[in-house]
């Protein structure tokens, strides 16, 4: 993770995954998941999946979840998780809302 | 109907890709590696698509940690030997692995240095790496590597006074360069984009 050290600002694909374990799912449901929501813009290869996933878990924003009887891992979001969520949810308005003052001014 | 191939690419990870692709446009599909050989089987042309990725880094837990991430993710994995090593016991430090150097066995690591990666075509390639510094990382890894071998394969060269492992040592200037070029790319796309 590429976590702007003073800012805290995560990336996008950071982000995307953890809006997308706000209910529990597998790799491939993140993956769908985020190729779904934003269109086909954000693709996400598996390999960079991997690595993240692996980060935020180390982290602590995320854990395995659910039985693991099946081979697939479930993942899902932990309180420190979505805390970082809403700090980049309010980051990102806060940014919007001064990009709209001079770039946008009437949107 | 199958068909066995016997083809042998050591460190030429795109060569074995593109040519893997190539017998997929044929309507052939892999179902088996060895060594040197590869079994295919018949299917529709362009059914699948395959790349080649770096494994031997990891240890043993994380490699098959990774390849059962990327079965679950639905793609058909095979493990593949990098080099043509036949030795039983072989035991071997890699320095250039995570967590500064690994040591590879034959049960371990040895010999399943690469994964085959197969998916069903969708009309995209199979990119695996899509985030830049996810990119830096790993072709950082790959330069390092030959990066390595390259200046092993010198110092024996001039303790030796040996001319010709001093022209394969410069041969590695290759991959190391086209190595070096990819990382640096995405390390500079890395600071304006993610």
């Amino acid at each position: 993770m590429r976590d702007n050290v003073k800012g805290g600002a995560l990336t996008e694909v950071t982000f995307f995954i953890l809006l997308s374990l706000y209910t529990p799912k597998h790799g491939y449901a993140i993956m769908q998941f985020v190729e779904e929501k934003t269109g086909g813009r954000l693709s996400l290869g598996a390999g960079t999946l991997y690595g993240a996933l692996n980060a935020l878990q180390e982290k602590g924003w995320i854990e395995p979840c659910g039985d693991h009887g099946g081979r697939k891992k479930e993942y899902q979001l932990t309180e420190q998780g979505k805390a970082a969520a809403e700090n980049e949810l309010a980051r990102l308005r806060e940014l919007a809302h001064i990009a709209d003052g001079i770039v946008g001014g009437t949107a | 109907m199958s068909k066995t191939c016997c083809r042998f690419f050591g460190g030429l990870l795109k060569a074995q890709e593109n040519w893997l692709n190539r017998m997929s446009e044929k309507g052939y599909r892999l179902i088996r590696t060895g060594k040197l050989l590869y079994e295919f089987e018949r299917c529709k042309p362009n059914q699948v698509k395959y790349c080649v990725e770096y494994i031997g880094q990891k240890s043993k837990d994380s490699a098959e940690d990774y390849h059962d991430f990327l079965e679950d993710m639905g793609y058909r994995v095979f493990y593949k030997n990098l080099n043509l090593n036949v030795s039983i016991g072989k035991l071997r430090w890699r320095p250039w692995a995570e967590k500064g150097g690994r040591i590879s066995t034959n049960a371990t690591t040895f010999n399943r240095e690469l994964l085959i990666v197969e998916k069903e075509n969708d009309g995209k390639p199979v990119d695996l790496h899509t985030s830049c510094e996810d990119k830096v990382s790993y072709y950082g890894n790959l330069r390092n590597q030959w990066l390595f071998l390259l200046l092993a394969l010198a110092i024996f060269a001039v303790a030796g006074r040996s001319a010709i492992l001093g022209v394969i040592a410069s041969a590695l200037l290759m991959p190391v360069l086209v190595y070096q070029a990819q990382t640096a790319k995405a390390k500079r796309e890395s600071r304006i984009k993610e």
